[in-house]
């Protein structure tokens, strides 16, 4: 019997192993949804959705699929896509008080507008093709203009400024793209749930577009399976970071809004998405290890930390994990049902004041000069307050420095003058040796492509500001290359300032359940920040000017030419031998001149010599003007009759 | 003028009047001046309309509007070879037969020639009770002949059809198949006392049919008929029905792909959730299909699964059956564009033709979903086409009950997926416009059909393929025609390089499908008017047209008329003032001079 049943047993794992084999691997496509909520310091909350959808190694991506949506799978296939980021934002990321330095941040604070960047695995020659060929793709699917990032004037090909060190990266953003439900609706499509059920099911548009900041993020990387002939894995990251402002009741200005989801956003939750392999909402509070207890050790404790004097949740929390700064409440939406949704409240009882990590140089950029002819781009770098704190500094020589990254690109019709770069080191002009540890530039070409610079400087710990200028001159477009509403200026894109020695991660010490989302904010991540967008005025022509300058143009010459040609043929002795005989009398032409000059002057008639009838004058007159009159309309008639006859 | 006429001239002589005379030659200067400037600005007029001028590639219209021409008067037509043989007959004349199946062909065909028919040859051969065979052959002899005896005539048509398939197969595979594929049908007569009248008729696989019974002399008339519908019916029509679907609705892209696209609608996952193994039932039962396929079209295949996607229909509760039920009335509903994301990027994609095939799990309100036919019938498949998209399939669960509060995660068993693989198939020949029954009934008795593997039968595969290349050159000639049309009624819009030598190279693999076709290379006449079809698609969706780069003559005239109508003006007034002038002086001059000579 027991031999019978080793030997049934060994069947079935035969079995099962063939069936693992027929499969490719036993892993399954897997999806998993988390909401991270966090109150900011500026009486504001932030709520960052993440969903992740892995699909296994396989050869039939792109072909078939269960949960994975084919549309992406499809897209990577076939243009050969490593890794890319999609990310259409509006409204920019505050970094001084919604945080510089933490993982969130640094993935999610993304420029204004579109920015897209690919990595593909394609000979380096079809690069550029496979670039234009994704973003007509991608502008398809996502209902965005994403193909004028196709010219070769838009995109660049960063090298290390940017981050991923690699020579078939494109960049290119669009700072002019207005970011709306259009562009929600076929990134939801993507998700199994959409926004049918889950967590998604917050996601009520009008709540959403009316935040402060709202950046939905698609970023996808293959993995390699390192087996021989099966294909790589697919990871899809869809985030979407909100920034909204609670209603506040309370009448106390210092005190922290209390807010639930509903009141957020107008929804609750029912249920997870039953696809989810884990759908987790979690509360992340900073900075109040000076009220809380310093240990979470004991059970009361724990409760105290959900319910205490300084505020209160309104659901119990699974866990609470706790890190240097913050803490971070789990909770399973699980639970909740069509009867008893899931609706997380947070109660403030204590006004609290708290200030977020920040990266260790804030950037701004500004336009400098006047006119429409010249300027000057400056970025601005100030220390912050925590500089002191933070780690990554690096001891060369006994001297402690900070590295920062800044990459920029710049339309062709911004001509930078690199002879002209500029860096202030604390209000004093240093030399390129001095702070400059590496710098790339690739110049514009007019019409062709956009310039880039990226630059590394190695700054002093200690410093205060750094100040980078920039002269450019404006250049001149064609009539065509306007856009329509031209008069509104042009959109440099933003700078990227990285710090590439300091690293944002979060790791909460305890790590039981392999959640996505707190794995993705284990991993370091490098620390960066975007500047403005900059608006250039240019010169921009009078739309018209063609067409006066050849009605101007033509009909002098035609005058001159007129004139000339009567000139040419002219009798003169002929005209004054007539002007003789006819002095005596004069015309009937003349005639009606005097008397029309007469009457304006108001006199009287002084010649009564000619007793012609003036009536008979005009009526000929008049009978001429209207043969002329029906000359010009006939020929009117007639350009129209075989113009339109076409 | 006339105030002048006082005024004397003393010193000419008094019968000159100076009114109507001169003395003087008239000067030939002004005239000379006025008129150069008018030539010259003439000459300038060709230089003008050159350097205005477009480019626009010279298009072959004639050949265009003679291959539309062609098509339409001379509708292509495929040789095909007919074979009767006659066994086991005792006194029949071979010649008499073949004029009176020709007849019975004809009288079936109503003399139509549809495009993408056969253009047949009949031979008949009759074998008699002795082995002994009396041949008619075809005009055009082919180099397969039957050879006498092979087939036995008491020994036919025992055991199962398939292997009766595969004999004939044997006995008829000397063919060439160089002039157009040949088709037989084979005619046994059982001299059985015992046996019943009963008369089988099969329909094979391959190209053979054959028609075994007793006493099938007597009935002679009737099976000489029966052998030329046989003809008609199965190995020229395909046994489709002639207005059923025509031949513009074929389902393939223009680049010559079908993409089938599966789609496992969960319409409400809180209930269930199911999910199949596609793959293993692609690898299995599709690719034979496809592989069939291939010379038609290049048939690729994805599935994928979706949730939350109700129909937008309604379905009521029947009593009676137990279950919800949804009619044909609500057909044009059930489809949720809305809702249901079955799209393929398009990047991906390309021109290629989309197929959709859903497979749609009710959700607990409404399980089991049936369909209702108009006759209040039950369907059997449970599902519907529409024509050049797609078909649905309602699949219903099992166990309709949800026990548990989570929603269980099922897989759909392989029996289960076999049998919706088999129903798509069926929907799939329909979009092709074949009949899904296996067999077929007319007025003379019923045929059986012999299904095969491969979804297509081979004499169903000729079919496609002659309808296939027909449609295409269909399709290419009026894609060239709207072109040709586009291009001559907008006569000054830029026409690239690009796009002439599309349509030439169109032109030239439209004839060459032709020729092909009227030799009987089926596949490479197939494979050219695809690729003449793609080119003229290539040609009239060139991005140079769709962007309309057009310099309009309003344009053009709003350009130049500035310069041009005030100083034409000038010059043509001067000079026909000259002309004029110069006119009436002469005369003047050569009354002077007619006075002078008379004085």
């Amino acid at each position: 019997m027991a031999s019978l049943l080793r030997s049934l047993f060994l069947l079935l794992i035969v079995q099962s192993f063939l069936v693992a084999i027929a499969f490719g691997s036993n892993e399954v496509e897997e999806f998993s949804e988390a909401l991270l909520l966090k109150p900011l310091p500026d009486r504001k909350v932030l709520a960052h959705f993440h969903f992740e959808n892995r699909a296994p190694p396989s050869n039939s991506h792109g072909l078939h699929h269960h949960l994975f949506p084919k549309a992406i799978s499809q897209l990577v296939q076939k243009f050969r896509v490593k890794e890319m980021e999609l990310s259409f934002t509006q409204g920019r990321w505050n970094h001084e008080h919604w945080g510089g330095f933490d993982p969130l941040s640094s993935m999610n604070a993304k420029p204004v507008g579109v920015e897209l960047w690919a990595v593909f695995d394609v000979p380096q020659s079809q690069v550029d093709t496979s670039w234009k060929n994704l973003t007509h793709a991608l502008s398809g699917l996502f209902c965005a203009s994403i193909n004028f990032l196709e010219s070769s004037t838009s995109y660049a090909a960063p090298t290390w400024g940017f981050g991923p060190n690699s020579n078939k990266l494109r960049y290119g953003s669009l700072p002019r793209e207005a970011v709306c439900t259009e562009n929600l609706t076929p990134w939801l499509k993507l998700l199994p749930c959409r926004d049918k059920d889950g967590i998604s099911a917050l996601m009520n548009r009008p709540s959403v577009y009316r935040g402060f900041y709202h950046s939905q993020r698609l970023h996808l990387s293959t993995v390699e399976s390192g087996q021989e002939g099966l294909g790589s894995g697919i990871m899809l990251e869809q985030t979407l970071t909100v920034v909204l402002q609670p209603d506040t009741t309370s009448v106390e200005s210092n005190m922290q809004p209390s807010w639930s989801l509903s009141s957020l956003f107008g929804r609750k939750v029912v249920g997870r998405c039953v696809l989810a392999k884990s759908s987790n909402v979690y509360l992340q509070l900073e900075g109040l290890l000076g009220h809380g207890s310093k240990n979470v050790d004991t059970e009361i404790e724990a409760h105290g930390l959900w319910k205490n004097a300084d505020f209160e949740l309104s659901l119990k929390p699974e866990r609470v994990l706790r890190e240097s700064s913050s803490f971070l409440f789990i909770f399973d939406i699980d639970k909740s049902s069509d009867s008893e949704p899931f609706d997380l409240g947070l109660t403030w009882n204590l006004p609290s004041k708290w200030s977020c990590q920040q990266a260790p140089l804030h950037a701004s950029r500004f336009l400098m000069g006047s006119g429409n002819e010249r300027g000057a781009i400056a970025i601005l770098l100030k220390a912050t307050e925590s500089q002191e704190k933070l780690s990554g500094r690096d001891l060369t020589n006994g001297q402690c420095t900070i590295k920062a990254n800044i990459f920029q690109i710049f339309p062709w019709y911004i001509k930078v003058y690199y002879h002209t770069l500029q860096i202030f080191v604390d209000q004093q002009q240093k030399t390129d040796s001095e702070v400059l540890k590496k710098i790339n530039v690739s110049p514009s070409t007019d019409k062709v492509s956009s310039g880039m610079m990226e630059m590394m400087l190695e700054l002093p710990c200690e410093v205060k500001s750094v100040a980078i200028s920039i002269e450019y001159d404006k250049g001149f477009l064609h009539i065509d290359e306007y856009p329509p509403d031209a008069n509104q200026g042009f959109d440099i894109p933003s700078a990227l300032i990285s710090f590439p020695n300091h690293h944002a991660s979060l790791d909460f010490q305890e790590e039981l359940n392999k959640s996505p989302l707190l794995s993705s904010f284990k991993e370091k991540s490098l620390v960066r920040s975007y500047t403005e967008v900059l608006l250039v005025p240019l010169t921009t022509p009078d739309f018209s000017m063609p067409y006066n300058v050849i009605t101007i143009t033509c009909t002098i010459f035609a005058l001159y030419f007129g004139s000339l040609l009567n000139v040419l043929r002219r009798r003169i002795g002929e005209e004054e031998r007539f002007l003789k005989s006819q002095g005596k009398k004069t015309g009937g032409l003349k005639q009606l001149l005097s008397r029309i000059t007469a009457k304006i002057r108001g006199r009287p008639i002084e010649e009564q010599s000619s007793s012609e009838s003036p009536a008979a004058q005009s009526s000929v007159l008049s009978s001429k003007l209207i043969f002329k009159i029906i000359l010009v309309a006939g020929a009117a008639a007639a350009w129209q009759y075989f113009s339109t006859d076409k | 003028m006339e105030e002048t006429s006082d005024r004397l001239n003393p010193g000419i002589t008094p019968e000159f009047d100076p009114k109507t005379m001169r003395s003087t030659k008239p000067g030939l200067k002004r005239l000379f001046i006025t008129s150069s400037v008018l030539f010259s600005f003439l000459l300038g007029v060709p230089f003008l309309w050159k350097s205005v001028e477009i480019y626009r590639s010279p298009l072959p219209f004639h050949d265009i509007d003679s291959l539309s021409d062609q098509l339409e008067s001379t509708p292509l037509r495929f040789p095909c070879n007919f074979h009767a043989v006659f066994v086991g007959f005792r006194s029949t004349d071979p010649d008499n037969l073949r004029s009176q199946i020709q007849d019975g062909i004809n009288q079936l065909t109503h003399q139509s020639s549809q495009c993408g028919s056969c253009d047949f040859s009949l031979s008949v051969t009759v074998q008699n009770r002795e082995d002994q065979c009396s041949d008619t052959l075809a005009h055009s002899s082919t180099t397969c002949s039957y050879c006498c005896g092979v087939i036995k005539r008491n020994g036919f048509g025992v055991g199962l059809d398939d292997t009766v398939d595969e004999s004939l197969n044997d006995v008829f595979s000397g063919c060439s198949e160089n002039s157009g594929k040949m088709y037989s049908v084979v005619v046994v007569n059982k001299e059985n006392a015992n046996g019943g009248d009963e008369v089988k008729a099969v329909v094979g696989k391959r190209r053979h049919a054959w028609i075994v019974g007793n006493g099938l002399e007597e009935r002679y008339g009737d099976i000489v008929a029966r052998v030329s519908e046989i003809f008609v019916q199965a190995f020229m029509n395909g046994g489709r029905e002639e207005d059923s679907i025509q031949g513009e609705f074929m389902p393939v892209g223009s680049d010559g792909k079908i993409v089938l696209s599966f789609s496992l609608l969960n319409s409400n996952p809180r209930d269930w959730v199911y999910d199949w193994d596609f793959q293993r039932i692609d690898e299995a039962l599709l690719a034979p299909v496809t592989k069939a396929l291939a010379p038609i079209a290049n048939i690729s295949v994805e599935s994928q699964v979706l949730y939350h996607t109700p129909k937008s229909s309604f379905s009521s509760w029947d009593k009676k059956l137990q279950s919800y039920i949804f009619r044909t009335s609500d057909l044009p509903f059930f489809v949720n564009s809305n809702e249901w994301h079955l799209d393929t990027s398009a990047g991906a994609s390309g021109r290629s033709k989309i197929l959709q095939f859903v497979v749609y799990i009710p959700s607990g309100k409404e399980c089991p979903l049936l369909l209702q036919l108009p006759n209040g019938e039950i369907s059997k498949t449970n599902g519907f086409i529409s024509p050049m998209w797609g078909g649905v399939i309602v699949w219903n669960p099992g166990n309709c009950d949800k026990d548990s509060e989570s929603p269980s995660r099922n897989t759909i068993s392989l029996q289960d997926l076999e049998q919706i693989v088999e129903i798509f198939l069926g929907q799939f020949r329909q979009l092709f416009g074949f009949k899904s029954e296996d067999n077929y009934t007319s007025g003379l008795g019923t045929y059986k059909i012999l299904p095969s593997e491969r979804g297509f039968t081979e004499w169903e595969l000729d079919v496609l393929s002659r309808k296939h290349t027909c449609f295409n050159l269909h399709s290419c000639s009026t894609t060239l025609g709207s072109l040709s049309r586009l291009v001559r009624s907008l006569p000054r819009m830029i026409i690239k390089d690009e796009i002439g030598e599309q349509v030439k190279y169109s032109l030239k693999a439209a004839k060459l499908a032709q020729s092909n076709a009227s030799l009987g290379g089926y596949s490479s006449s197939a494979s050219s008017s695809r690729e003449a079809r793609s080119l003229a698609e290539n040609a009239f969706f060139h991005p140079s047209i769709m962007s309309v780069s057009y310099f309009s003559y309003e344009h053009c005239f709003a350009v130049y008329s500035p310069f041009f109508l005030p100083v034409i003006g000038h010059v043509v007034l001067a000079a026909v003032r000259e002309w004029k002038r110069y006119k009436q002086e002469k005369a003047k001059y050569l009354t002077w001079l007619t006075r002078k000579k008379t004085t």
